[in-house]
């Protein structure tokens, strides 16, 4: 069994006031020792999948399995191998990283020594253990979110299901969290993340999933995904040039329009045309963005 | 602020004091003790869930391998914690009045306990049913449960106030307590064997919650 996490036709609907079907029948299938993330905008189902997959909500169809367990029917067992950061999880102020870590190992059963030890391993994976003492209040957000992190890895969870863990962080918080997740990888565990934010996908991921309105659209490592599209290269252009079109499809922001061409060649001959008319443009390669929004269908596209 | 809770269970006793010239005084401070475990335990699970919208320890929680009767208990242990220089002060107040003995102090504390794992297994039980409950609504509900369960039974009164439907008291966790502290106290005359009965309801409505808590808990939202 190489899968650490399969979901088959996950189907969930909310009854109220109006039905929202969050999930339509979503198949994903999550590799042991790989980092996956289900990418998609606010309200795609991110969530609802994860809060599935780690049984704190039932599934209207379909069911889900995480080492072999299906979450309908065996949860408890599967519990024994998950550990969940939920999304804008906020700390009790008064908590030290250190009993954060120390009392989630101790909810798992562990022996207080043994709880000792795997707080200690998780506080300096991490990056906190010289911050272990100090009250969460005092903490930095990205601090906060650290210790949050360490409190499920004290666990030693098998599979780590991390619901934006980043959001509200600054840049460098942010890559404090990416490494250490990159650094349990390593180590063997398997991680679902839930992101809106392309470049953390892009960098974190093994492999990744795009979720929109509750389908997955597209599934497979971040170049894959990159090469879902003819479009290879974009050029940025400040202002407004009538030709633009004639190169490729054009996503107007503003008074600035990012075109997207196929060949490297297309991209200069757009530079250098601009460039003559005296217009700022930059050309690079796609980014993950680029296809995400072009997957989901995104603003103001002009075709040629 | 459940510590707050445990002052708010004296606010009667004010009233009782002034009402009734201090008479009441004594039955008011059994009323006080039961009234400060009660509402700790069955405000924990709600007060519970509200502040778990920003800290999500039980979401946390219950994507571990923890049953959710460790953790009702877990959160309504520490509050009673807390609460216990309130029980301690009033029943400083009681052993002054020369009415606590140690023997009537462990019954009390028995009846107490017993109380509090009801009130919290109850507090818990709807708690898991209100995820996505209004901060209006959770709050409400605490005071409905707070009246419906403490203030309106024989808890700060004597149940004998009920006449013919003193019979009641036994069936509610909060009066029948109060009702077999007093017993102890000496504030109320029952015959051996109704104390006895007295028990086996405590114990078993006790017990029946606390089951309750492992098939009722909607420990997974649906």
């Amino acid at each position: 069994m190489d899968e650490a996490v399969k979901s088959a036709e996950l189907v969930k609907v909310y009854q109220g006031k109006e039905r929202i079907e969050a999930l339509k029948g979503v198949n994903v299938s999550i590799r042991k020792g790989e980092l996956f993330t289900l990418l998609g905008p606010n309200g795609a189902g991110k969530t609802t999948f994860l809060r599935i997959i780690s049984t704190q909500l039932m599934p209207t169809k379909g069911d889900a399995y995480v080492m072999g367990h299906s979450v309908l029917n065996e949860p408890k067992q599967v519990r024994k191998y998950i550990a969940v950061v939920p999304q804008d999880v906020a700390t009790y102020g008064n908590f030290t990283p250190w009993e954060y870590a120390y009392y989630f190992a101790r909810l798992r059963g562990m022996a207080s020594n043994e709880a000792k030890q795997a707080a200690g391993r998780a506080l300096k994976a991490v990056d906190l253990w010289d911050m272990r003492s100090r009250t969460c209040s005092t903490l930095s957000g990205g601090e906060k979110k650290r210790a949050i992190i360490a409190s499920v890895l004290s666990s030693n969870a098998d599979v780590l299901m991390l619901d934006e863990p980043t959001s509200g962080l600054d840049a460098v918080a942010r890559r404090g969290v990416w490494s250490a997740l990159r650094d349990l990888v390593k180590e063997g565990k398997t991680i679902l993340l839930t992101t809106h934010m392309m470049e953390e996908a892009e960098i974190v991921s093994d492999r990744l999933a795009i979720i929109n309105k509750g389908a997955v659209i597209a599934e497979g490592r971040p170049d894959e995904i990159k090469s879902l599209t003819q479009e290879k290269f974009r050029v940025v252009v400040e202002g407004q040039l009538k030709e633009l079109s004639t190169y490729g499809e054009v996503a107007k922001l503003g008074d600035r329009n990012i075109v997207y061409v196929k060949t490297e060649n297309e991209a200069l001959q757009l530079l250098k045309s601009t460039l003559k008319k005296g217009l700022r443009a930059e050309a690079s390669p796609i980014t993950l963005e680029d296809v995400f929004v072009k997957l989901v269908g995104g603003v103001n596209n002009e075709s040629r | 602020m459940l510590m707050v809770i445990a002052m708010i269970s004296a606010i009667p006793l004010f009233f009782m004091a002034m009402f009734t010239g201090g008479g009441m005084l004594i039955h008011g401070i059994v009323g006080a003790m039961v009234s400060t475990v009660a509402f700790i335990g069955v405000a924990a699970g709600i007060q519970d869930i509200s502040w778990d919208r920003y800290v999500k320890i039980r979401e946390m929680i219950v994507a571990m391998p923890v049953h959710p009767a460790s953790y009702a208990i877990g959160i309504a242990l520490a509050p009673l914690l807390l609460s216990v220089p309130s029980l301690l002060f009033f029943g400083a107040i009681a052993t002054m009045w020369g009415v606590f003995s140690p023997l009537t102090m462990l019954w009390t504390v028995a009846a107490l306990v017993l109380c509090w794992a009801a009130m919290s297994a109850i507090g818990f039980i709807i708690s898991t049913y209100l995820f996505k409950a209004s901060p209006w609504l959770l709050n409400n509900l605490s005071n409905l449960l707070g009246i419906g369960l403490i203030f309106i039974p024989p808890v700060y009164y004597p149940e004998t106030m009920l006449g013919g439907l003193s019979w009641i008291s036994a069936l509610i966790p909060t009066s029948n307590a109060a009702g077999l502290v007093r017993a102890y106290l000496g504030l109320l005359k029952l015959p051996q064997e109704v104390i006895v009965v007295r028990w086996l309801i405590l114990i078993v409505t006790t017990v029946v919650f606390v089951v309750l808590t492992s098939l009722k808990t909607r420990w997974t939202e649906t």
